[in-house]
């Protein structure tokens, strides 16, 4: 022991005085699976955190050494006692183990020393780092804000995707679902659009959270690592609830991204929250109700599985002046089976959101990535929220590309078609190409309405469509070196004017003088 | 009450018993009568254990203090002190605990000490 220790017992001993408090106590009746009976407890409250008594009949020494309090959340309140999850280790638990209430509703702890950290969906930091000094308390179950302290989305969220900000804008205060198979590239889009957030300046830069319910704890790293090295991670806030973790630790996870969200939220910061993914919370919700005993329904799932997401998708959106002006702006993913998006739990979160990124495997094991259909996806807030600049280069490229997915089908009788059909496949096809998109390399907005302009203008016309994704970085590269107040100009305004308009023309002669070898005159 | 299969009822526990055992027996459901029997079991330990108030003291020699103590808290918390129990548990080290119809009173030094080390070393 220390002497800063040493000094801190004494000043503890001087300052204790002990007084006969009386506390509301059960005692434990059955443990099993991560969920307790207690007997007892009759003015518990529901959500109520309870402390699980690990010193009886244990020596001084044994309960010094015990890791730290275990502590319970009471989920079901009943004649005789009262039902609870674990939020630890249940195997410290055993039958007849005192219970003692403490009057308080689980809460996280905020603030801005969270940021750059990982912590458990207790708050509790888990990346080695320390604990934090000051936090404030945040309440992890809070109503969400009423219509009164609401304004609609006007403000865009970039997420640096093309696809995504050209024809399924978001806005900040908006809920996009992610939806799509596994492995077709869902936590890809999101942790780009944390990524993306480092080109916004720092003032409106939205605070990031991303919450891993049920991920392997190896890929939770990974995605630390690459918000990293990518300097994302010092904007940003992870959430972690592994697989490994108690199912009822993975139930609360989300509350407690929200409820960090929501510190900055009123405090009028503009904050981007990620549910990675709200299907396994599901299923952790299903684990702990059926422990619970409550009654089963559709797929097993409990009465309350599309409130368990409404209450949490509904803490997202964008306060008025009068509240602070912040927003949390939500991207829930959620895994579909085989592509099939009418499961019970794809259609009650494509009901609760604003909108829904589709993302299909045939798409993304045809190399188009990001792999959004088009024809499904949706944003029905965002467009209000998109800058001008995008809106005037993006406003045929959905209708472009619907037409191409249904002639799509034709290009085999390639040589039988008439012109204006084979035209349009060709166009399709090219822009395909545009709107392809490597991982990790998300594009500022201004970027993206510049080859967005291109496109629309026919640069890549007389490209082969293999070589349209080169050309494209190629031509973005040439526009940093030679064009950057152009793009400054274009991000400044939200516009794309006719002074711009005339200078990217002259860009893309520029670029087209300087690189023959990429454009052949069509056949 | 209890009726049984010809309209009997159990107005005492014997007869209820007769009844229960009857009713079941008429239903073809005999095997359940001890898996009952042992919920009854359980459920009035449980209703005894609500009105059970234990005094816990680290040694034999605390207990008149204790009890003296005990008393005053129970009656600011407007409870009787009927039935109280006296357990000895030396792992309290001293003071003393009271614990029963779904309250806790901890005096023993074991949670003094513990609590000066958990904000100690937080």
């Amino acid at each position: 022991m220390d002497s800063s220790t040493v000094e801190k017992v004494i000043r503890e001993i001087e300052q204790h005085s002990p007084r006969h408090e009386a506390i509301h106590v059960g005692r434990v009746s059955a443990v099993g699976d991560g969920v307790v009976a207690i007997d007892g407890l009759d003015k518990a409250l529901m959500s109520e955190v309870i402390e699980f008594e690990g010193t009886d009949g244990k020596g001084l020494a044994d309960s010094m050494a015990d890791q730290g309090s275990l502590y319970g959340l009471v989920l079901n309140l009943e004649e005789d006692g009262v039902r609870a999850a674990v939020l630890g280790d249940t195997a410290r638990i055993h039958e007849g183990m005192t219970v003692r209430s403490t009057g308080q509703v689980l809460a996280v702890p905020s603030g801005d020393e969270l940021l750059g950290r990982v912590v458990s969906a207790l708050g509790e930091p888990v990346d080695g780092k320390g604990p934090f000094k000051n936090p404030t308390m945040m309440a992890v179950e809070r109503i969400a804000s009423g219509v009164i302290d609401r304004k609609s989305v006007s403000v865009p969220l970039q997420t640096g995707v093309k696809a995504i900000d050209s024809m399924i804008p978001i806005g900040r205060g908006q809920r996009e679902l992610i939806i799509g198979d596994r492995g077709t590239g869902k936590t890809t889009i999101a942790i780009d659009t944390i990524i993306n957030q480092r080109n916004e300046p720092e003032d409106s830069r939205p605070i990031c959270i991303y919450v891993a319910i049920g991920q392997k704890e190896s890929k939770t790293a990974r995605i630390v690592q690459q918000l990293r090295e990518q300097g994302a991670l010092e904007y940003s806030i992870i959430v972690d609830a592994p697989a490994s973790a108690p199912a009822a630790l993975q139930f609360l996870a989300p509350y407690a991204g929200v409820a960090i969200g929501e510190y900055f939220m009123d405090r009028g910061k503009d904050v981007l929250i990620v549910y990675d993914d709200l299907s396994k919370q599901a299923v952790a919700y299903r684990e702990i109700s059926l422990l619970l005993r409550r009654p089963p329904g559709r797929e097993a799932y409990p009465g309350d599985i599309f409130y368990l997401h409404s209450r949490l998708l509904e803490r997202a959106c964008r306060l008025n002046e009068e509240k602070g002006g912040g927003s949390i702006t939500a991207l829930p993913i959620i895994e579909t089976q085989e592509g099939d998006v009418s499961g019970y739990i794809p259609t009650n979160v494509i009901s609760i959101t604003d909108g829904q990124i589709f993302l299909i495997a045939d798409l993304f094991n045809k190399g188009i990535r990001p792999a959004i259909d088009v024809g499904v996806s949706v944003s029905r807030v965002g467009s209000s929220a998109q800058t001008k600049a995008m809106k005037s280069v993006a406003g045929g490229i959905k209708l472009e590309l619907a037409q191409f997915r249904e002639l799509e089908a034709f290009m085999q009788f390639a040589s039988d078609l008439d012109k204006e059909t084979a035209d349009r496949i060709e166009s399709g096809r090219r822009m395909v190409e545009v709107l392809k998109q490597k991982n990790g390399a998300p594009i500022p907005v201004e970027k993206q309405v510049a080859i967005l302009y291109a496109a629309s203008a026919g640069f890549f016309g007389e490209v082969a469509v293999s070589g349209v994704t080169s050309v494209e970085k190629q031509f973005a590269d040439f526009l940093d070196i030679g064009y950057a107040k152009v793009l400054d100009a274009v991000k400044a305004s939200g516009q794309l004017g006719d002074d711009a308009k005339k200078k990217l023309d002259k860009a893309m002669e520029e670029f087209r003088l300087a690189h023959p070898e990429h454009f052949a005159p069509a056949k | 009450m209890i009726a049984g299969g010809d309209g009997r009822t159990g107005k005492t526990p014997r007869a209820a018993v007769a009844a229960l055992r009857d009713l079941l027996a008429a239903k073809g459901k005999s095997t359940l009568l001890s898996s009952i029997g042992r919920a009854f079991v359980r459920h009035a330990e449980r209703e005894m254990r609500k009105d059970e108030m234990t005094l816990v003291v680290a040694r034999e020699k605390d207990e008149r203090k204790a009890k003296r103590d005990a008393k005053a808290v129970l009656e600011n918390l407007n409870m009787g002190s009927d039935g109280l129990k006296t357990q000895i548990d030396d792992t309290l080290i001293g003071g003393w605990r009271l614990e029963g119809r779904g309250v806790l009173v901890d005096m023993s030094y074991k949670k003094q000490l513990l609590d000066i080390y958990n904000r100690a070393t937080s």
